[in-house]
């Protein structure tokens, strides 16, 4: 069964001038799935995040499309009635976890916090639910009592992993859970959060840079750049059967652990200015197999080899998987 | 934990800051121009009479003896008499002593009971007109001095108006069983209110202020982000989280505002005719009154001291991170 579908989602922040981060995204996340979105910084991950949280920033606003989560559109909402799912249905590791408890309450206070703010759960059983989610994050359920500085990063990202279990959501969205830990516990949280996902049947959506994250964890993925939608499919159909230019540029530029060892290359160039309007492909001008098209009309997302791939196809998708592995390809490359 | 260790420390630095004190205020006192006799001794006095009257307060003594004399009143609250009236000069401080910490009490309490919670609404509607409004607002009771404010309030409020009393501590001729009965007094309370109100209206916009600051910065933390994102609702974020915080800097603020209150005590008693400390430091001073005067300054000073250990200690208490090493 569907538990999300995100249908053409356009979000632009109010500001001088606007800027409209999501451009016409769309997805659907299965019951028990994990969905990967992968892109560079600013591509619109985290506001996509946020959207479907219902928790972008002041100035954020979704100004198209829709969100039906578990049959219900919840697009428009109000404040109040986002609370009540919020947490209750659909929780968030947020990407900064390290500083996203308050230093002046014990773990346990901030964990019964999101509980009892939910639930008419009596002190005596939140206490208790706290510390078992405590050892279900692989923590000594005493620490409890800590405050948040008495931990080190990489437990208090685990218990916000834990907070975000506490109700047992249908949804978890983890945004960037990772990037402000070392490698080594990197490793071990990612490990662990999977782990659980798998233990406890929720679904995920796992915001992340990394596409090789997409890879170890994810079931489908959805490839974003400049507030839209590059490629979106299944895992293991996209990573060997990558069609867009862009999915492939991302493959080179992080190691892979099982695969041959390889020299990375990076994609030159930087992401798009979202504040303009764009005409053609937002990656028209760093792709290296550019044609006078792709600048001029904006490609429409179409079913390619089981995944759907937005991309005007300017020489042959075999070709640009050929090429791409290879350096010259992205070095050559005279444009901006 | 050193909290024990931290609080004994602390009491001995007070101690031997306290003396420090005691010692500068001594020789200052000595130092000033002007016979401290020159009161009490009338010019009928012949040379014997003024030379046993000397001798009764001690000045006839050499400065280490008067000294050590002094230090030892620290201690024993035995301040001396009073040059003027010749009466023990803790009986007459004793007394005000109370007065004076009723009316700074109520005021600084009142100034934070209103100045925190309007500077967390500042900052929380941030970028409104009432924000600028009530910025402004601060600002000016932050400008406009208490002599001026009081005779302001006296003004309005007792002349024009006749709803309180202009000044005092209570009706002439009534008497009282005790401190404790006279501060219960209706008429007692009457008297406080509007001393207590133009000293708070100054005093408020300092926490207002501050508290609005901090508010602003705590609300970009992540946590507070964190804590809308679990679902909390707006006024609890607020409340729990974004003020619990900002609330730190503020308690530090406090030791500020303990030693401004005592300070303004001399202004705000002197307005309203109330008979505290800071009055009587004002008269003993003029009167060249030393023993009065040494002994007003030694309590003020004092209450400085515990106002600022009694902030270190609330801060330690609501702030975790704080250790006591």
């Amino acid at each position: 069964m569907t538990l999300l579908e995100v249908n053409d989602l356009h979000v632009t922040y109010a500001g001088d001038p606007d800027v409209e981060a999501v451009r016409g995204v769309s997805f659907t996340l299965e019951e028990g799935e994990t969905l990967g979105i992968v892109g560079e910084s600013g591509c619109g991950k985290t506001t996509l995040a946020q959207a479907i949280m219902g928790a972008l920033p002041d100035n954020g606003r979704i100004t198209g499309g829709e969100i039906i989560f578990d049959g219900q559109d919840i697009t428009h909402l109000s404040n109040r009635e986002r609370r009540e799912i919020r947490w209750e249905r659909m929780s968030m590791i947020s990407q900064s976890a390290m500083n996203s408890l308050d230093p002046v309450y014990r773990v346990k206070d901030q964990i019964k916090e999101a509980i009892q703010e939910h639930r008419d759960v009596s002190d005596a059983k939140s206490y208790e639910r706290a510390r078992e989610l405590m050892e279900l994050v692989g923590l000594d359920p005493d620490r409890v009592e800590d405050y948040p500085h008495q931990l080190s990063g990489g437990m208090r990202q685990r218990v916000i992993i834990a907070m975000s279990l506490a109700l047992d959501p249908d949804l978890i969205i983890a945004d960037e859970p990772t990037t402000a830990l070392d490698v080594i516990i990197q490793e071990q949280i990612l490990y662990r959060i999977k782990e659980l996902q798998r233990e406890l049947g929720n679904s995920m959506v796992m915001v992340t840079h990394d596409i090789s994250v997409v890879a170890e964890t994810c079931d489908s993925m959805v490839v974003m750049y400049g507030g839209e939608l590059m490629e979106s499919g299944n895992v293991d159909e996209i990573f060997n059967n990558a069609h867009h230019p862009y999915t492939l540029g991302l493959q080179n530029a992080f190691p892979s652990v099982e695969g041959e060892k390889r020299d990375l290359t990076s994609i030159p160039g930087s992401p798009p200015d979202l504040s303009e309007p764009l005409e053609g492909c937002p990656f028209a001008s760093r792709c290296p197999f550019a044609a006078p098209e792709c600048e001029e009309t904006v490609p429409v997302q179409e079913p390619v080899d089981g995944h759907r791939v937005r991309c005007h196809e300017p020489v042959p998708f075999e070709q640009i998987r050929d090429r791409s592995g290879e350096d010259e390809t992205w070095l050559s490359q005279n444009k901006v | 934990m050193g909290l024990k260790e931290f609080v004994t420390r602390r009491i001995i630095q007070i101690v031997v800051l306290y003396f420090a004190i005691a010692t500068m205020l001594f020789f200052l006192f000595r130092a000033a121009p002007g016979d401290p006799l020159a009161a009490y001794i009338g010019t009928g006095f012949t040379e014997e009479q003024a030379a046993q009257i000397r001798a009764t307060f001690g000045l006839d003594q050499p400065l280490h003896v008067q000294y050590w004399k002094y230090m030892t009143s620290l201690v024993t609250f035995n301040f001396g008499l009073s040059y003027i009236t010749g009466d023990p000069v803790w009986g007459i401080i004793q007394d005000r002593i109370w007065n004076t910490l009723v009316l700074m009490g109520t005021s600084v309490v009142l100034a934070y009971l209103i100045g925190v919670p309007f500077g967390a609404y500042l900052a929380w509607n941030r970028g409104t007109k009432r924000e600028r409004f009530g910025v402004v607002f601060a600002l000016i009771s932050r400008s406009a001095p208490v002599f001026w404010t009081g005779l302001l309030g006296i003004w309005i409020f007792s002349f024009k108006l006749g709803w309180l009393p202009a000044g005092s501590m209570s009706q002439p001729g009534v008497t009282y069983s005790s401190k404790l009965a006279q501060f219960t007094s209706p008429s007692f309370l009457r008297h406080l209110i509007l001393p207590a109100l133009v000293q708070a209206f100054y005093f408020y916009s300092l926490p207002a202020l501050l508290m609005r600051n901090s508010m602003l910065e705590v609300m970009n933390e992540d946590f507070v982000d964190f804590a809308e994102l679990k679902g909390i609702s707006d006024f609890a974020v607020m409340l729990k989280h974004a003020a619990r915080n900002a609330l730190l800097p503020i308690v530090t603020a406090f030791a500020v505002a303990a030693g401004f209150a005592v300070g303004g005590s001399v202004v705000l008693e002197t307005v309203f005719a109330w008979p505290g400390l800071g009055r009587e430091m004002v008269r003993a001073v003029i009167a060249n009154d030393y023993p009065v005067a040494q002994a007003t300054f030694l309590i003020l000073a004092g209450l400085v001291l515990i106002a600022n250990f009694l902030a270190d200690l609330a801060y330690g208490y609501l702030d975790p991170r704080i250790t006591y090493d």
